[in-house]
């Protein structure tokens, strides 16, 4: 188990250092200028050029590349251009709102998405089984921001239940960090848990056939006992991959959600420093996102093991 | 008697501040540093005017008016120096005195960093402190704009504390005059500025944003909300008290709802297509007279906004409510005459060279009138390569002369010409020869009102003859407010002194 772990560390490190190389030279290929963006439409080239000297940005790209490396390995990920503070604290100051945010949409789909697959697998062919697809397709196929405004309308606007976007006025409390992120989490996790919903099926079919199963049934065990003792335990290794890979994709990729709902997510950070040309924000911050990604794949294959016995590294 | 202490009684009431009231005002993103006087972008300007404050302001009709200044400054008799007397007991934010030593410094670093200041400096000859409120302004030559320029609020001429004002980079903390003091940034999340209980208001009543200003409510909070249907929600749920820049379209969500008033701003901006006077095929002035033949303005505006109520097809850079409007001669502005176009390419011996339009989709009206403008010089005998971009790439690329033979752009209404930045010579475009610069000259030198106009016209006849850019017309913002929220002056730039809610 050791070995296996510092060997999957190493590889680790490896990967790491070859995204902080690629995100660079993306960061950098990609056309446009942050000064120029920064100073807004009335600037001269001139103008442009002498920021661009003030703040660096002038030096040859590999001195820039070294700069970097350097911050790097020294845990620093740089200042933000546009932010005026460090890109860990402009990540940090998100942290909150996009673990909270992927949590709960995570929990959403997954709420929805394993027992729909469970009871559509156990139901299979019949009618219960069809809506389940039926409902699963429909998930799938909502854009989230179409979920996100309609959610707004009816929820926010006509019926002033939850806050319409924002993380809360200053001061906010934890409580009403939650109430803000009621709608952004159903119009997050709902499509999501189409994913889920298909692959609980799929899995709970593959295992409602084994032997183990029908032992199981043989020696009494009640349908609910059959189920989740020892159908679910068994179907779950996929499905838990399917949630590890939904919540990684959620930690970035909740970009649409955050616009319409106005939060200062991570998502959000990353789309506008795109926009906006800052460097630093866009290395750091996939930076990070790609270390939570391989790290959650990590912990996913160790789960393994703890769901299913047969699994021993 | 009991009548009158009663209308005085509730007048007072009305002026009161109201202590513990806050309102979000939701704006199109996040921001970025509040540097007034580094940074043109409207976003900037619309917050850092609470903050920050200059020596000059315009007025409801545009006029310019004190702020700092203790009054209109003496001007020699040559128009080449410049007293200006500041008011006394004015305090910064953190407590110190406004004098004569911080007007110096931060005139300085407005001179240096500045584009709007820029612009300036060349003409200035010496800037000294005379007294501790007096300070003393040179120029080589007459410079008409002058006070236009340090009245703006963009690019601002802002005055702040001598130590600050010794950055050259962007400013780190944002100590200023204005009626309101930074309190809190969270990017990405709000600006919170807190009212300035120690503010010295300028005397006179309220017009534009001359006169007395009131920080009657205690704090604003500036909201970024970059999903226009999200700024309406909010503002119809009572979330936001104002939402600015809305989508024309929006305006049907608004009528019928009592909670909140829509306000179309007239006069708010104009797109523009400017040409590269500087190479390529479009330095040819027949190229771009025959581009100019070519367009349907009318149906480029329509394309963009829709909603007729939000857009003149209006030539004359300025409208007919100023005293700068002149109608350009027939056939140079919105003819759509393509035969008349394809006659000037052939005349211009025009061989097929591509011509690369720079748009953006990020600004939805520019990238639906060039789409427009792309058929109508195609029709005419043009070769277009219309590239579309982000507007990061587009702001990169338009430095570059030889990537491009026009961009779309626009520009917000600015109460001095100078200001438009199509006829500053090193803006892209680069829109410079020894005509043009005669005219700029002898306007820029002009400070009878009456001589100026007539100088303005010369130059913006020039304008339509040159054709070094196409004004498409003019277009209104639509923003809405809080019925609750009274006291709101329409202007381009919202600000939210004397208003309570």
């Amino acid at each position: 188990m050791l070995r296996y772990l510092m060997r999957r560390i190493g590889g680790l490190i490896v990967v790491m250092l070859l995204v902080a190389v690629i995100v660079f030279i993306i960061a950098r290929v990609v056309p446009g200028d942050p000064v120029a963006v920064m100073l807004g439409s009335s600037a001269t080239p001139a103008d442009v050029a002498a920021l661009r000297t003030r703040l660096g940005l002038d030096q040859p790209l590999v001195v820039q590349f070294l700069i970097y490396l350097r911050q790097i390995v020294t845990g620093d990920l740089g200042q933000s251009l546009f932010l005026n503070r460090p890109v860990l604290q402009a990540m940090a100051d998100r942290a909150e709102l996009t673990a909270l945010l992927t949590l709960m949409s995570a929990a959403i789909a997954t709420l929805i998405g394993v027992p729909v697959g469970v009871i559509s697998a156990v139901r299979r062919g019949t009618l219960l089984d069809q809506a389940a697809t039926a409902l699963s397709m429909f998930a799938a196929s909502l854009p989230s921001f179409w979920v996100g405004l309609t959610l707004i309308e009816y929820l926010a606007v006509k019926m002033p239940w939850f806050p319409v976007a924002g993380w809360g006025d200053p001061g906010a409390g934890f409580g009403e960090h939650l109430h803000h992120l009621v709608l952004p989490a159903i119009a997050l996790g709902l499509p999501n848990s189409a994913l889920i919903i298909r692959f609980t099926r799929t899995a709970m079919l593959d295992v409602l056939g084994d032997d183990y199963v029908r032992t199981a049934r043989a020696k009494g065990v009640g349908p609910m006992g059959v189920v989740v003792h020892h159908a679910l335990r068994n179907a779950l290794i996929p499905v838990l991959t399917v949630i590890g890979l939904t919540i990684a994709t959620l930690i970035g990729g909740a970009i649409v959600t955050e616009t319409v709902f106005g939060l200062p997510g991570v998502g959000n950070l990353i789309v506008s420093a795109v926009l906006r040309r800052d460097y630093p924000v866009i290395q750091g911050s996939l930076l990070v996102i790609s270390g939570i990604y391989v790290l959650i794949n990590l912990a996913v294959d160790l789960l393994y093991a703890l769901v299913d016995p047969r699994v021993r590294f | 008697m009991g009548a009158a202490a009663l209308a005085a009684a509730s007048r007072a009431h009305a002026q009161a501040p109201q202590a513990a009231s806050a309102i979000n005002i939701a704006t199109i993103g996040e921001p970025g540093p509040l540097d007034p006087t580094l940074v043109t972008s409207d976003l900037i300007s619309i917050i850092t005017q609470h903050i920050f404050e200059t020596l000059y302001t315009f007025d409801g009709s545009w006029q310019i008016r004190p702020l700092l200044a203790e009054g209109m400054p003496a001007v020699s008799e040559a128009a080449k120096v410049y007293s200006f007397k500041l008011r006394a007991g004015v305090h910064f934010h953190d407590g110190s005195p406004m004098g004569a030593k911080d007007v110096v410094a931060s005139l300085q670093r407005w001179l240096e960093i500045s584009p709007r200041g820029k612009q300036v400096a060349p003409y200035v000859d010496a800037l000294a402190e005379v007294g501790p409120l007096e300070v003393k302004l040179t120029l080589k030559r007459p410079y008409a704009p002058l006070l236009a320029l340090l009245a703006m609020n963009n690019g601002a001429a802002a005055i702040m504390p001598a130590a600050q004002a010794a950055a050259r980079e962007m400013l780190k903390t944002y100590i200023g005059t204005g009626p309101y003091r930074f309190a809190e940034h969270k990017p990405d999340q709000y600006i919170r500025l807190a009212r300035f209980d120690a503010y010295a208001s300028p005397a006179g009543k309220a017009d534009g944003y001359a006169g007395e200003r009131r920080a009657l409510i205690g704090e604003l909070r500036f909201v970024p909300v970059p999903n226009p249907t999200t700024r309406v929600d909010g503002v119809l749920a009572g979330q936001y008290q104002f939402a600015d820049s809305l989508p024309a379209e929006m305006l049907a969500r608004l009528h019928g709802q009592t909670q909140v008033a829509p306000i179309t701003v007239k006069p708010f901006g104009f797109p523009l297509m400017i040409f590269n006077n500087k190479t390529g095929p479009m330095a040819n002035p027949l190229l771009r007279q025959a581009a100019q033949a070519a367009l349907s303005c009318s149906d480029m505006l329509a394309a963009a906004f829709g909603d007729p109520s939000f857009f003149d097809a209006i030539g004359s850079i300025y409208t007919k409510a100023t005293p700068y409007f002149d109608a350009p001669p027939k056939g140079d502005y919105n003819a759509a005459d393509a035969k008349r176009a394809a006659a000037l390419l052939k005349q211009a011996g025009y061989a097929k060279q591509p011509i690369r339009i720079m748009t953006s989709q990020q600004y939805d009206f520019l990238y639906k009138m060039s789409l427009v403008a792309q058929q109508n010089l195609m029709d005419a005998g043009f070769n277009v390569d219309l590239q579309v971009l982000d507007w990061a790439t587009l702001l990169q690329k338009r430095g570059d002369a030889k990537a491009w033979e026009a961009f779309f752009t626009y520009h917000t209404f600015v109460p001095e010409p100078s200001l438009i930045t199509i006829f500053n010579p090193a803006y892209p475009g680069w829109w410079d020869n020894a005509e043009k610069g005669a005219a700029m000259d002898a306007f820029n030198g002009e400070a009878d009102p009456v001589r100026r106009v007539a100088a303005w016209k010369k130059l913006q006849g020039l304008f339509f003859s040159q054709a070094p850019a196409i004004k498409v017309g003019e277009f209104y913002n639509l923003a809405a407010r809080s019925a609750k929220l009274t006291g709101y002056t329409v202007t381009p730039w919202p600000f939210f002194w004397n208003v309570r809610i």
